[in-house]
């Protein structure tokens, strides 16, 4: 068996003894070299800046990316999940006692392959709270993953952040390997599908770890009637919900899949539409499409095509090739979400209908409310019917905890109660 | 309509593969958008297709440009009609087997003459004109049909009875229903024709596990040299078995006594019935002249260049009760050249190179079970 040695960068594994055996190692490097959040910080900032690198460029989120990684960004989320005195590895003062996050231990990521740096995210989340990762990327984002982890490590020429890190690739179906990983972890952060989060979930934890999950979610969107009519504000809104549609190709979770136009009975929503329509091409001149898998092919015409034959008063507009796709109706059911760029935009007489038949499975509801009572009270709705996050449009995948729910640090970390005995 | 009608015909006089490429677009494209015109004017949601088509079919210069249908379209229950229910004379459905619905397209009385007379047109082309005994591996239900309805192997089956002098069904269903050869009827059909030119048509899979296996087990060989085995269907349902076409062709060749080159293997889709695509001697497929395959790119959608491959529309100028004029599949072809294939037949050669994945929504958006929500 070889050893393997643990330089962040993407290795290909065959047994389980090698995943055993890193994740022996990742211990040892947390119990040697405990690292405060500012610590780690300070490496990413540097790493922020090694990736500002043209060749990179290309990455889908790359930006998002160099701005997650700014201390800038990230002092204030771990002030607010870990408490103040955290940022500098100290207590926090609670009430008659302090609190202090100590690590999990070795945390194991199982990020899905729809967003191309999730890996990354999510093992930033558990260095971030002094844990180690021990990272499963998908094979279609090694190579990606890869070129990011080189920048990391020219980041951290003293190797303190990349020593705990180890990124295993293996093929999918290794129940084998999955279960090694599952029984070396102490947390576990699952993103990915209804299929895939449970078959990960099913694995060998050990009964101390801790689970994190981040199953399959789909988004809306919803603009009021003053919003979207007002001529002044139609082309920025439309600009804001084209770039949440073309980021990540509308595969992720905070990607929009539906927006709701409240009906403005003084007009129709052509001109929306019609700023809409320029909005994609604008992006879609910006941002190709570089390769598509024929099956999404075949889906986006099929949902042009099953749009209009169902009914003769939708609507819709799209160009010969499978770039983009607006569909226009009426009506608050859901349709099935077709991703690729296909955003169905429906005109609904009131938006309190729409969002109440929402369930659990709409994870972010992105607004464009000119009237701010309307929006707290559609706020409160989409709380209620399971939203997890209400953001204006526009910021619908911008990372910040809560996600999902909940916190993306603490989960991963114990907060220890000290209370003095000299009380 | 009486014009549309009789440009079809007129395409149908043409000999399949005789026209120049440039040629046979300019007589396609001005007859298809004729169809859609009278298309829209019939069905609602389809001229609402049509309309939303991002070039005007009227203003269009090349067949390509014309809105087609999603194949996954036809798979609606009742079907998509562009007839009164009372003109509706049969309904085929596909054989399903990717997927759980089957297609259902309904024929009228002029597009099923139509259907027949294409392909008659096409095979006749690679057998010749005569009538000559038909031995059918199937069973005589799935031949006729019933209650006016028609499977995708009845209408094979039927497609090729302007062939037939003397029709003979090989197979029955057991009490299990499974398909069992009647071997003392194959015999007796065998000796009686020894030395005769005959045809021979089955579905792929059953000719191999109904024909092949039972004959090669008993080692019987039928000592019909003379034939003609015309298959279709598709090679899914034997992908288990992993039988190459080359394999296949040389054991049907062994069973029958005759060389593999007698062996013919045609696509056909139950949607496009009348317009198939038997394999040319140099194993490619060509389009007739009341019809035409473009192959597309799924990043552009834009035909493919010779080389390259992409997803199959076939295109066909026969039907004018259902919207089969212009269907994207989900086949994935591999075009060769778009004109010049050695065997003579003019216009695009192609060969077919699998099916397009199941689509799947990535990560997330799989969405089948609703949360319940507490407050």
């Amino acid at each position: 068996m070889s050893t393997p040695s643990l330089t962040g960068l993407v290795q290909p594994v065959q047994s389980p003894a090698e995943i055993s055996a890193a994740a022996a190692e990742l211990r040892q490097a947390i119990a040697t070299d405990p690292l405060s959040p500012s610590d780690v910080m300070t490496i990413f900032e540097s790493w922020a800046k090694e990736l500002d690198a043209r060749e990179l460029d290309e990455i889908p989120g790359i930006v998002f990316l160099r701005m997650w990684l700014r201390r800038g960004t990230l002092e204030p989320i771990i002030a607010r999940e870990l408490g103040a005195g955290a940022l500098s590895g100290g207590w926090t003062e609670s009430g008659r006692a302090r609190l202090r996050a100590f690590p999990l231990g070795v945390v194991g990521h199982w990020p899905a392959a729809n967003v191309e740096i999730q890996p990354i995210l999510s093992m930033t989340c558990a260095l971030l709270g002094g844990n180690a990762a021990l990272v499963r990327v998908p094979r279609g984002l090694v190579d990606l993953t890869h070129a990011l982890m080189e920048r990391l490590t020219q980041s951290d020429p003293s190797e303190r952040l990349t020593r705990r890190i180890f990124m295993a690739s293996f093929d999918h179906n290794r129940r084998d390997l999955h279960e090694a990983m599952a029984k070396s972890v102490d947390g576990a952060m699952i993103w990915g599908g209804q299929d895939a989060v449970l078959e990960v979930r099913s694995l060998p934890f050990p009964h101390w770890t801790r689970i994190a999950t981040f199953g399959p979610r789909m988004s809306v969107a919803a603009l009021d009637a003053t919003a979207w009519s007002n001529p002044d504000d139609q082309k920025t809104w439309c600009l804001r919900l084209a770039r949440d549609v073309w980021q990540f190709d509308q595969q992720a979770c905070s990607s929009p899949q539906i927006v709701f136009l409240e009906r403005d009975p003084q007009q129709s929503a052509a001109s929306f539409m019609t700023h809409l329509q320029q909005a994609f091409e604008n992006e879609n001149r910006a941002h190709p499409r570089r390769t598509i898998a024929s099956a999404l092919t075949s889906a986006i015409c099929q949902a042009r095509a099953a749009w209009l034959l169902k009914d003769s008063s939708h609507a819709a507009v799209f160009p010969l090739g499978p770039d983009w796709t607006l569909l226009f109706g009426s009506g608050s059911e859901l349709p099935q979400p077709v991703q690729g760029k296909t955003l169905f935009v429906l005109e609904v007489d009131n938006l309190h209908e729409a969002i109440s038949k929402l369930d659990g499975n709409v994870q972010t509801l992105g607004l464009g409310m000119a009237d701010a009572e309307k929006e707290n009270k559609l706020a409160m709705l989409a709380g209620q019917r399971g939203i997890d996050r209400i953001v204006k449009l526009g910021r619908m995948h911008t990372f910040v905890p809560p996600w999902d729910g909940v916190d993306l640090i603490r989960p991963m970390v114990r907060m220890v109660r000290h209370v003095s005995s000299a009380e | 309509m009486q014009q549309i009608d009789d440009k079809i015909d007129l395409a149908l006089s043409v000999a399949p593969y005789s026209q120049p490429p440039e040629e046979k677009q300019a007589s396609l494209l001005g007859l298809m958008k004729d169809e859609l015109e009278s298309a829209c004017q019939r069905h609602a949601g389809y001229g609402n297709y049509v309309q939303g088509w991002p070039v005007d079919f009227r203003s269009a210069t090349r067949v390509a440009d014309l809105p087609y249908l999603p194949v996954g379209l036809l798979k609606a229950d009742p079907p998509i009609s562009f007839v009164a229910a009372e003109e509706i004379k049969k309904t085929l459905t596909s054989s399903a087997t990717t997927s759980q619905s089957p297609s259902r397209v309904v024929l009228d009385s002029p597009t099923s003459r139509r259907m027949t007379r294409g392909v008659v047109n096409i095979v006749r082309d690679f057998i010749g004109t005569s009538r000559r005994p038909y031995l059918v591996v199937d069973t005589l239900d799935s031949m006729r049909g019933g209650n006016n309805a028609l499977g995708a192997r009845g209408a094979a089956i039927q497609g090729l009875n302007p062939f037939a002098s003397q029709t003979v069904c090989v197979l029955n269903l057991n009490e299990h229903g499974d398909l069992v050869l009647d071997k003392t009827k194959l015999l007796e059909f065998a000796n009686a024709h020894q030395g005769v030119e005959i045809l021979v048509y089955g579905f792929t899979f059953i000719l191999w596990n109904h024909l092949v296996k039972p004959l090669l087990a008993d080692n019987i060989c039928l000592n019909l040299s003379n034939v003609r085995i015309l298959h279709s269907g598709g090679w899914k349902r034997l992908q288990d078995q992993a039988v190459e076409k080359s394999t296949f062709n040389e054991q049907l060749a062994r069973v029958f006594g005759c060389s593999p080159e007698c062996v013919v293997d045609f696509y056909g889709m139950v949607e496009s019935v009348g317009v198939i695509f038997p394999d040319c001697p140099e194993g490619n497929k060509h389009a007739p002249a009341f019809g035409d395959v473009i192959v597309r790119d799924p990043l552009t959608l834009e035909p493919v260049a010779a080389g390259e491959q992409g997803i199959v529309q076939v295109c066909s100028v026969l039907p004018t009760s259902f919207p089969g004029n212009l269907l994207l599949t989900e086949d994935v072809a591999h075009v060769l050249a778009y004109d010049g294939c050695p065997c003579g037949r003019r216009g695009i050669s192609f060969r077919f190179a699998g099916r397009v994945p199941k689509a799947e929504l990535r990560g997330c958006g799989n969405l089948d079970v609703k949360r319940s929500v507490s407050n």
